[in-house]
This record gives C-alpha cells, sequence and structure tokens, in this order.
C-alpha cells in the first residue's frame, strides 16, 4: 500500500555533463508509446512525456522523477497512480476519476492530462513499465542514448557510478546527486556541472510529501473515536441533568423521567 | 396559478439557460473546451468555489444539529430545519458540481471500492458520501410530517441522536480535511494560506461561516416568505459568532507569525491585498460589530455582519484554492466556467424558496399579518446596500493599485557556467551495434556508427537524425529510403555524393561486400 524507498528498485541516471541533446530519447519515448510528434519548443505534455530542457548550452532531459514516496499516488482517491516493485510510477485508467488532485500535488508538476478529450486520461512517463522494463528490458530512452548521458539500472548501483564520478572528477561535477533526498528520494537521478538551482530544478523538500498529509490523516480514527464517546457523553450528562431539573420543578415524575428501576439521580 | 415575472425571476432565467447551454458543451466538448483550467492550473472556479465554498455555506447543518441536539439547548430548535436544509441542499449541489468537474464523471462511485487510505480526497469522498446519506436521513421526517406518514417517523425518531452525531462527525472530519487537502502542496500555495494547520482554519472558518449563514437565511426568507426567526435566538448565534471569529484571528496570526510569515502580511501585493480583505473585512471587522451590543441587537447590523462573514470566507476558500496557488501561468475563469457556478447558486436558490414554502422549515408563528414590522427592519435596507458596495469598492480600488506588485517568482539571475562541454568532449559509449542490409542482389552492406563517427571531424548526429532515419530502439533491416532511392540523393545517398563524401555512382565495393 505505501510503498517504502526500496534502493533495490531500478533507476536512471542523467548525467547533464554528457548529454549532447540530440533527442533520441524524446524520439525513442514517442515511438514506443505511441505518441504524435514534439513540437518545438518542447516542453511536457499529455504527448511528450521526456524532452530536452535547453538552457544555454545545457541539455536536461526532464521526466518524471519516480519518487520513492510519490505525491502523486498518494493523494490518488482511487489509486490509479501506484508505485510498483520495479521503481516505476504507473497509472491505472480504468481506476482514474479525473479528479487531477496528481497534478496539484506532484511537487515538480509531471503529470498532465488530456484537456481536449471527452474521456481525459493522466499521462506521464511510466518507465516503459508495461512494454520494456516488466519484462525485464531497459526503458526505450536509455537503451537508444548514444553517449550514455542518460543510464538505467539498479538505484544503489546508479548511485555508487554517481558517486564515484564525483569522486573522479570533482572539479567538473557538483557535489551533489539530486534525486539522492529531494522530495524523500526519487528513481530518477541527475548528476551535473552546473548547480542545479540554476537549471530550474525544484529545492524540493527531504521527507516525502505524503507525509505531510499522513501525519493529519493518521488521527482521524482517533478523533472518530474521541469526537464521538465524548459527543454521547455531553449528551447523556446535559440530557440527564435537564430530567432532573425537570423532576425537580415537578415537572416529570421521577418514574416518567427515569424508567420503572427509578435510578437514584 | 399565474408567474409573475419580476426582475429576480428574469436573471434566474437568463443565468438557468446560459448554465443549461454551457453544461451541454461541457459534455460533449469536454474539459477543455469549456473552462480555462491547464496542466499547471489543474484546479478553478469548480473546486474553489463550487465545491470549498459550498461545503462551507452549508456547514450550518452540523453546527447547529450540535448546538440544538447533542448540547441540548431547544432555543434553538427552530433553526435546526433551516440549517438542515441548506446543508442538504448544499451537499447535493456539491456532489452534483464535483460531476461536472472531474473527467470521469460516471466513474463518481469508483472511492467507494477502490480504496486509497492515504489520500485525504478519499476520505473527503466517502465522508460525504456518507454525510449526504446522513443529511437525507435527518431531513427525511420533514418529509414524513407533510405526508402523515407515522410509521416511518417514529423509527427517524427513535434513531435520531446517534443520526446526529454521525453527522456531526462526518462534518468535522471533510470541513478539516478540505484544508489537509492543500497540506501536500508547500511549496505552490502562498505563504500567508500554506500551514500544516489548514484542515484547523477550514474547521473554525466553516463554523463560523455555518453560523452566519444562518442569520442570512433568516433575513432572505423573511423579504421573501415573510417567514424569520426569532431576533433573540440570531442575537445568541451572533455572540457565539464572535467568540469564534476571535480564535480564528488569534490561531491565524499565531500561526503566521510561528511560519515567520508575518512579514508577507505588511507588503503591498495582490496576496495582501486579498489576504487584507479576507481578513479584515471578513473576519476582523465582523468580530468588531458584533461585539458592540446596537450593532448585534438590530437586524441590518446582524445581517450586514453576517453578509461581511459569508463574504470573508468565500474569499478565504478562492484565495487558498486560485489566487494563493503560484503558478507560472494566471487563470481566469471562462464564461462557461462562470455560467455553471451561476446556475448552480441559482438552483440553491430556488429549491430552497421552493421548500420553505411547501415544507415547515421556519416556524409559522413569526408571521403576523396584522402587524407587519417596520420596513427598516427587514435587513437589506438602503444603509446596508451603501455599506455593502462602498466595502467592495474600496477593495477594487486597493486592488487595482497592488496589481502590479504581484510577487515576482525569484529569477535565475545567475549567468550558467560549464565546467564541461560535452559537444566537445564527445564520447559515444552507447552506439547501436552494426546495421548490417543483407537483402540486396548487390552484396551485404554493413553500417557502422562508429566507423562514421570516426570519419568526420565533428561527429553529430543531425546530418542523419531524425530527419533521414528515426532514432529507433530496433534498428529496421531494410528501410524503404534503402535502395533504388540512394541514387537520388536520399539514404546514403545524401551524404555519398562525392562532395561530403565519396559518391555512391563509384566505388560501389568498398560498402557492398561481396
Ligand atoms: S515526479 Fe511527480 S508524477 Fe513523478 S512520481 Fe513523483 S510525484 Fe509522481
Ligand atoms: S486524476 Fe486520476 S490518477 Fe490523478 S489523482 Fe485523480 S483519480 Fe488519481
Amino acid at each position: 500500500m505505501h510503498p517504502q524507498s526500496n534502493s533495490e528498485g531500478y533507476a536512471i541516471l542523467t548525467d547533464l555533463t554528457k548529454c549532447i541533446g540530440c533527442e533520441a530519447c524524446v524520439q525513442a519515448c514517442k515511438t514506443i508509446n505511441e505518441l504524435p510528434p514534439a513540437e518545438h519548443p518542447s516542453k511536457l505534455s499529455a504527448t511528450t512525456w521526456t524532452y530536452i530542457d535547453r538552457r544555454e548550452g545545457v541539455n536536461i532531459r526532464r521526466q518524471c522523477l519516480h519518487c520513492l514516496d510519490p505525491a502523486c499516488a498518494s493523494v490518488c482517491p482511487v489509486a490509479a497512480l501506484h508505485k510498483t516493485e520495479t521503481g516505476a510510477v504507473i497509472y491505472d485508467f480504468n481506476r482514474c476519476i479525473g479528479c487531477r488532485y496528481c497534478l496539484l500535488a506532484c511537487p515538480f508538476e509531471i503529470p498532465k492530462y488530456e484537456w481536449d478529450k471527452a474521456l481525459p486520461r493522466v499521462q506521464k512517463c511510466i518507465l516503459c513499465y508495461e512494454k520494456r522494463v516488466s519484462k525485464g528490458e531497459e526503458p526505450a530512452c536509455t537503451a537508444i542514448c548514444p553517449t550514455g548521458a542518460t543510464l538505467f539500472g539498479k538505484r544503489n548501483e546508479l548511485l555508487d557510478v554517481a558517486r564515484q564520478r564525483i569522486k573522479d572528477h570533482p572539479e567538473i561535477y557538483v557535489n551533489h546527486i539530486y534525486g539522492v533526498a529531494e522530495a524523500g528520494g526519487t528513481s530518477v537521478l541527475y548528476l551535473s556541472d552546473v548547480p542545479f538551482e540554476q537549471l530550474g530544478f525544484k529545492t524540493a523538500q527531504t521527507t516525502p510529501y505524503p507525509q505531510l498529509t499522513w501525519n493529519i490523516l493518521r488521527h482521524i480514527p482517533t478523533v472518530v473515536s474521541v469526537g464521538g464517546v465524548g459527543m454521547l457523553g455531553t449528551w447523556w450528562i446535559i440530557h440527564r441533568r435537564m430530567l432532573i431539573e425537570k423532576v425537580n420543578n415537578g415537572e416529570l415524575s421521577e418514574e416518567e423521567a427515569f424508567g420503572k428501576r427509578g435510578e437514584t439521580p | 396559478m399565474k408567474i409573475k415575472i419580476t426582475f429576480w425571476r428574469v436573471i434566474a432565467l437568463l443565468i438557468l439557460l446560459a448554465g443549461l447551454y454551457a453544461t451541454f458543451l461541457r459534455f460533449t466538448r469536454g474539459l477543455g473546451a469549456v473552462t480555462n483550467l491547464s496542466d499547471q492550473f489543474p484546479w478553478g472556479l469548480w473546486i474553489g468555489f463550487d465545491v470549498l465554498v459550498g461545503v462551507g455555506l452549508a456547514a450550518g447543518g452540523f453546527t447547529i444539529a450540535a448546538i440544538v441536539h447533542i448540547f441540548n439547548i431547544e432555543t434553538y430548535e427552530s433553526i435546526s430545519r433551516p440549517t438542515l436544509l441548506t446543508a442538504f441542499l448544499g451537499y447535493l449541489l456539491v456532489a452534483t458540481a464535483i460531476m461536472f468537474d472531474i473527467g470521469q464523471p460516471h466513474r463518481i462511485w469508483h472511492p467507494i471500492i477502490m480504496w486509497n487510505p492515504h489520500s485525504v480526497m478519499f476520505e473527503v469522498a466517502w465522508c460525504v458520501t456518507l454525510y449526504l446519506t446522513v443529511l437525507a436521513l435527518e431531513f427525511s421526517p420533514i418529509v414524513f410530517e407533510k405526508f402523515n406518514l407515522n410509521v416511518p417517523l417514529k423509527v427517524m425518531r427513535t434513531i435520531y441522536l446517534p443520526l446526529v452525531i454521525l453527522g456531526v462527525l462526518l462534518s468535522m472530519l471533510h470541513q478539516s480535511s478540505l484544508g489537509t487537502v492543500y497540506v501536500i502542496v508547500p511549496d505552490k500555495l502562498y505563504g500567508l494560506w500554506y500551514s500544516p494547520m489548514l484542515p484547523i482554519f477550514f474547521f473554525i472558518s466553516a463554523i463560523s461561516v455555518g453560523l452566519a449563514m444562518t442569520i442570512f437565511e433568516s433575513f432572505l426568507s423573511y423579504r421573501a416568505f415573510g417567514k424569520r426567526l426569532e431576533l433573540n435566538i440570531l442575537v445568541g448565534l451572533a455572540r457565539v459568532l464572535v467568540v469564534i471569529l476571535a480564535v480564528y484571528l488569534i490561531l491565524k496570526f499565531q500561526d503566521l507569525r510561528l511560519r515567520g510569515n508575518l512579514p508577507l502580511v505588511f507588503q503591498l501585493t495582490e496576496e495582501s491585498v486579498l489576504f487584507w480583505g479576507e481578513i479584515g473585512l471578513g473576519v476582523f471587522l465582523p468580530m468588531i460589530l458584533l461585539f458592540i451590543p446596537q450593532v448585534r441587537v438590530k437586524r441590518a447590523g446582524l445581517f450586514f455582519s453576517a453578509l461581511l462573514v459569508i463574504m470573508g470566507f468565500i474569499l478565504n476558500r478562492l484565495n487558498v484554492s486560485i489566487t494563493g496557488m503560484l503558478h507560472n501561468e494566471t487563470y481566469f475563469p471562462k464564461w462557461t466556467e462562470v455560467a455553471i457556478t451561476l446556475s448552480f447558486v441559482t438552483v440553491g436558490f430556488i429549491v430552497f424558496a421552493l421548500a420553505v414554502k411547501y415544507l415547515d422549515i421556519f416556524p409559522t408563528e413569526e408571521i403576523d399579518p396584522h402587524n407587519p414590522p417596520p420596513l427598516e427592519q427587514i435587513g437589506l435596507s438602503g444603509r446596508v446596500i451603501l455599506g455593502m458596495w462602498g466595502v467592495v469598492l474600496a477593495g477594487f480600488i486597493i486592488y487595482g493599485l497592488a496589481k502590479d506588485n504581484r510577487l515576482e517568482h525569484p529569477v535565475e539571475a545567475a549567468a550558467i557556467e560549464r565546467k564541461t562541454d560535452p559537444l566537445r568532449e564527445l564520447e559515444f559509449t552507447n552506439l547501436p551495434a552494426d546495421i548490417v542490409y543483407d537483402k540486396s542482389d548487390m552484396g551485404t552492406v554493413t553500417f557502422s556508427h562508429e566507423t562514421h563517427l570516426l570519419l568526420v571531424d565533428n561527429p553529430q548526429c543531425q546530418p542523419c537524425h531524425p530527419k533521414l532515419y528515426d532514432y529507433n530502439i530496433t534498428p529496421k533491416q531494410q528501410t524503404p529510403l534503402v535502395g533504388d532511392v540512394m541514387h537520388e540523393s536520399q539514404s546514403c545517398g545524401h551524404c555519398h555524393n562525392g562532395t561530403m563524401a565519396f559518391s555512391i555512382e563509384e566505388e560501389c565495393t568498398l560498402c557492398h561486400v561481396e
């Protein structure tokens, strides 16, 4: 129900120092998911699940970060989104009611909606879960990347790779792996030679977002039981006082007020 | 029966016609055609007003139910019916509004069987569904009475108390949970409104607006039908209201202070003006007004203050759901969104009016045909209207002044400085395997990415991809382009033309190996 950080799951490591912006990954994604060609300038949309964000010579491949504890999945009232064992956060259209809470809640503004359709779907990268990852193949985007700028593998192994690169070339890399801690950790990791804040990466909090609401929701059983008992008790006490008052005033006989056995007031 | 044509009836009719047309568009063309919603702004007027405000305005139902049935304060018995009616109607309208807003209205029942206890929305869905049922049951005696159905009436009397308690519990849960909905967006909701305490603020403001609505309705129904509540009851409610508004105010400012957001209150920004509209005019002013006995005991004063509370409440919910949500895109509802929202309000008024007319909602003793009270007591006196417009006008002017001061997002000023250039230090570590064309009579051709990249000075993907060849994880062995077309400077012939690379017309055996 509540997928905890499984460091054993798969992940993607995108190294911005190696990306040449050829868009092979973008096109591979389009092809495998049968999406219409990208428009330029590009951005994430219901039909573009990954794109190259070009900022002054830095090519940044954007996509769903596949959070370890995803806000989108936590807010969905019908559990249409969920984090699988593989690491992919996937979507089941047949459950979705279209409330778009996932769009609102995702800290990275990833899920997109098919606004122009009569029966719209939520769309985002699903890590090629059905077509490739669940069959033991790597996602289309990482498979095609000619420079190896975006890699697929076990999350903990990719973390080792990333740490090693920073260690080997401290003069190039900023000493930060984006996605280790952001939003409680993500399954898509980034390495960069330019500080992440300058590249439009959100400085997300490190506690998982779902905890914010869960800290409140988990009190519900207490509220219900204490509240219910409290109200019943309040009613009982006040009601009894009023009866006693009425008996004392002679409006009611004791028997009428408290039944045959006549408990002592 | 002849229906009189009045100004308001014509307006109502026009609104409903527009709403009907908008409804038709909504269900034939989809959300994109009738709303200004976008991926950056997924929730708009329908969630902000129809749902958040709607649920809040209906809060009188549980507040009064608790006062009358749990605290046994029988003086207020006479208002339990009108508030119950408002609640029942309100929730029916909210449920309908949700059907308009969600993309898959036919799946509205999904949360009942498809569970996600970690979702606030899931909890709200359950609470609202259950509460609607409870309200229908609580309301049923009024209908049974009308038709003299004694048996169900008796059944209802025995289960009434547990029902009321259940209703109050469910209300407490979802009124506050609507605030919890926004607790998961700390980065998006502006500091004046974001707080982990949102559920508490939503709960308290729901109670205050529930009380204000009771006062407000009593006046409206008096104007329309000569039925209303006794003044001393309303004054009693006003006293409670003062306390609740004060509690809200203290908690709100305490929260702002503790979160370090107090300075935001005193900057002149679009947000702070709206905040002052909500807190200053909608909480502080009515609190002071109702605190003054001379104002409190006058119907006009009561009505005016209640109206302020309601407007402040509406502004608050719209601030949380729309103005306070920081997005790079602005949102203003389309006419169709407005038409549907106004239609909901109109339908609410009409059904409320019909119910008051035909069911026993307001106590009848109040009507005194021989001695109608003088007109200035009715509520909507000239002074009240003037005051109201004054407030709204002042609001608009200040808002206009602050409009250009909308907080800018911090710009990424620092120039980007690269430590490496991937295009210069090219490393193709993941090139596809050689592509072998063996279907030709001319002999097998093997294409190697490596060789091609090695032979050019500044290797790039662009000359071939994606114009000539799609990037493909499983390269096709025979693309339609390979073959005769290469002699028409396509496929390999595009570059192998004698200028960019050796010509295909000359050195066949370089590629076509026997
Ligand atoms: S990045 Fe957004 S859409 Fe992707 S898993 Fe995280 S919360 Fe969900
Ligand atoms: S839009 Fe669909 S997937 Fe997103 S939260 Fe709502 S029901 Fe879940």
